[in-house]
This record gives structure tokens, sequence and C-alpha cells, in this order.
């Protein structure tokens, strides 16, 4: 129980920066994915159980909030957060060269996967354009960000343990 | 150290594949349900919800981005400024023919008691939400269903069409810009009256599509609403050509348009209330 809950917070705490913050922060066209990368941190931390769970959840409510179809952020974190799950088991805690690496991999793919049902659902567009103008800017922006929000959240959500991911960064 | 694993891999396995079915046929039903069934009810639900949180991000960030923008604006360079200038003195050459055509206008409508069209009834909004993600140009207006707001109401700027009502609740209305892919606006050449159709697109580039070969485009030329569809009034102000081409193998020029209105960074903006819109929204709305 006293997992689930800091589990929960951390889904409406990124629900809440996706539709008030997250619009502001953008940058040209780029609006950073917060509820990505928090069924990443989870999935990273909780295993591919929690993280396809929190994906779901996530999914739906990134697919709510805006007005494309409902369905494929749903069924790109629920997978992400199977795969980003997987690689639990290899996260040393003191490490963060390979959570970032993690991170920065699993936004790329989401960001392409995504595009790309937006593209068979005829809501997309042409590939490449789309490529460079939305995927690549918004892996990197989101990997950026996730510099900052990883480490916390992975603390927060693993208070129980003595998580000291990122002491090691200097 | 390495952090426990907390879980059976295999459980994990059946967990993604029951909540990948799920998706599926969440996003079957999503295309398949009406604007009434109940994903579209919950999405309804969600943006009432979500409305006072981007109101509050609105207003929070407000004076950073004015600090931002006034930042910005210090960084004219003199070639800026020069063509700023030249700018200046070809608008007021164009004012002043406008102005006479304005005149011309009038006595027209007076004539042919064209005064009639201009029934429209609009109400004033503030732009209270952004895009929440990359993939869609829609913004959230505080003016609902209480204020006469419904779904298919055109959306214009001082400066010109920004777009489209596609979901309204009792305080706040989303808008779908020009911009987004899922817009088609129906509009024409003002100079010559080919018409054709204003779409957005994933990147954010406007065009202006199904506008025949023959027809002479250049920059500059002024786009304006068609009426065809009776979605959007006739004459409302969509923006400018940048570029037109054509490629041997398209049946249809390639017509780039800069939209009249800073779809983005405005703060005001107002609805016409009193056309009667169709349900024409697309995107599965």
């Amino acid at each position: 129980m006293n997992r689930i809950l800091p589990t929960i917070a951390a889904v409406l705490a990124g629900a809440v920066l996706q539709a008030g913050l997250a619009p502001y922060l953008s940058m040209g066209r780029v609006v950073p994915n917060f509820l990505l990368l928090v069924v990443v941190t989870i999935a990273l931390v909780e295993g591919p159980g929690p993280g396809a769970t929190v994906g779901f959840s996530a999914g739906l409510i990134f697919d709510l909030l805006g007005s494309g179809p409902v369905g494929p952020m749903l069924l790109v974190l629920t997978i992400t957060g199977f795969l980003t799950g997987l690689m639990h088991e290899n996260m040393f805690a003191e490490g963060w060269l390979l959570p970032l690496t993690v991170l920065a991999i699993a936004t790329l793919s989401a960001e392409v996967a995504y595009g790309l049902i937006l593209l068979l659902l005829g809501d997309g567009g042409p590939f490449w354009s789309t490529f460079f103008t939305k995927m690549l800017p918004g892996a990197v922006y989101n990997s950026a960000l996730a510099l900052l929000v990883y480490p916390w959240l992975a603390h927060f959500l693993r208070q129980e343990r003595s998580i000291t991911t990122f002491r090691r960064l200097g | 150290m390495k952090l426990p694993h907390p879980e059976n891999p295999s459980n994990a396995l059946g967990v993604v594949i029951v909540l990948v079915v799920a998706s599926l046929v969440i996003t079957t039903v999503w295309y398949r349900e009406g604007d009434l069934g109940p994903i579209h009810k919950l999405r309804a639900g969600t943006h009432a919800v979500a409305a006072p949180l981007q109101a509050t991000g609105e207003f929070v960030t407000r004076p950073v981005r004015g600090v931002l923008a006034w930042a910005s604006d210090l960084g004219v360079s003199r070639s800026q400024l020069a063509a700023l200038k030249k700018q200046n003195t070809e608008l007021r050459s164009r004012v002043a023919s406008l102005e006479e055509a304005r005149q011309e206008n009038e006595r027209l409508r007076a004539l042919f008691g064209f005064v009639q069209t201009a029934k429209l009834e609009a109400v004033g909004a503030r732009v209270i939400g952004r895009p929440t993600n990359s993939w869609e140009r829609v913004i959230t207006i505080d003016r609902g269903s209480a204020d006469g707001v419904r779904v298919g109401m055109p959306v214009l700027a001082t400066e010109g069409l920004l777009g489209q009502t596609i979901s309204v609740t009792n305080h706040s209305a989303r808008v779908r810009l020009i911009t987004d892919a899922r817009s088609g606006v129906a509009a024409m050449i003002q100079s010559n009256r080919a018409e054709g159709v204003v779409k957005g697109s994933i990147e954010g580039q406007v065009t202006l599509a199904f506008v025949s070969r023959e027809t002479t485009v250049k920059a500059g030329d002024v786009i304006i609403t068609s009426g065809m569809g009776g979605v959007y009034p006739k004459g409302l102000l969509v923006g400018e050509v940048t570029a037109a081409s054509q490629t041997p193998s398209s049946l249809f020029q390639d017509i780039k348009i800069a939209p009249a209105a800073d779809l983005l960074g405005l703060e005001e903006v107002v609805v016409l209330t009193g056309t009667a819109p169709p349900t024409q929204i697309g995107g599965g709305e």
C-alpha cells in the first residue's frame, strides 16, 4: 500500500504538470511530456508490471487531455512502461548513465511510436519531416528534463531504500 | 547495490497483454462511438477538470512570459528595424488605398442590402490554455455553453481567423487552430477568387490545397474564407501566401501560407456565436 500511494501521487502530479505547466515550457512547437517521464521513471524503479499499469493510466490521461484520438498514447505508454521496466533488474541505484540512456531511448521510441500510430490512423504527417520537427526534438527535450525529474522522482518513489542515484554525477 | 525485483516477469507479461488489448478496444470504441459516447464524455469531463489548471498555469506564467517577450524584443537588429520601417511605409500606402475600397464597399453594401450579412453575434474570450502536447494546435478559452458558445463556431483574433471550437464545457471551450493537422478551412485567394482549402499540418506548416495549376498565385496574395460549407462566414482574413510552386506530378499547386493571426501568442479572442455551425470537425470528434 505504501508503494501504491507515491505512485498514484506521481501520476497525478504528472497530469497536473502536463495540463498546467507543460504548455508554457514549450520550445518552438515542442511541448515536454511529463507523463512519459513519470512512466519511464516508475518503470525503472518498480519493474515491468507496474510500468505497464502506470503507462496505461498515464497514457489515458494524456490522450484525454488532448484533442486527438484517444488510444495512441495509451498503447505507446503501456508498452513503453513494460519494456522499460524490463531494464529494472539492471538498474544500479548509484549509477546515472544507464538510467539516463534508458530514459533517452525510451522517450525517443515513444515519440516515434506515437507518430507512427498517428500516421497509421491518418492523423500524422510525412515521417521524416515529423521525425525532425517533432519526434527528435521531443525526445531530446524530454531527456534533458529527465535529468531533473528522474533523480527526485526515483528518490520519492523509493524512500524506504537508500537510493543515492546521481550522487556520483560529479 | 542492485534493486530487488518485486514481481514475477511472467505475471507482468500477462498484465501488459491485457492492457494492450484494452488499449486497442478503447481506440476502436473511440472511433466507432459518437460524440455522446462514454469516452467522449470522459474527455469532456477531463477538459472541464483541466480548464482551471490551465487557467492557473496561464495566470502564473504570464509575468515570466511577459519578461521573456520583452527581452526578446530587445534583440531587434538594425536590419529588422529597417525592414519594419519599410513595411510601415508600405502599409500606410496600402491603408490609404484600402480606405478607398472600404468606402466603395460600404456604398455597394448599402445599395444591395448586404448589411444583413453583418448579423453575426460575437462573444469575447480570454485564452486560458495552450496546447498540452507537441502533436496538436488546440487552445482553451474561458467561454463555454453558458455564454452561448457551441461546437463548430469560428474563432477570430483581431488580425484574422484563428480556428473553430471543437468541444465545449459550461465555462470553457477548446479551439482547434488553423495550423492543426486536423483543421480544414474553405478559403479563396482574394485577388483572383480561386478557391481551395487551408490545411494545417503536424509540422505547423499551413497550406492552401486544391488550387489548380492554371491559377496565378504569388507571394503576398491575401487568403480569405470563401464561405463554402457554411462553417466560416465569407471574407474572414486567414493569411498571406508566402510561397507558391508547382511539381510536374501534382494536379494542384503547392501554396504555403503565413497565418494572419499570431496563433500562439494571443491572449484575447472573439467567438462568432451568431453562425449556425454544421458538424464538420473531423478527427473523431
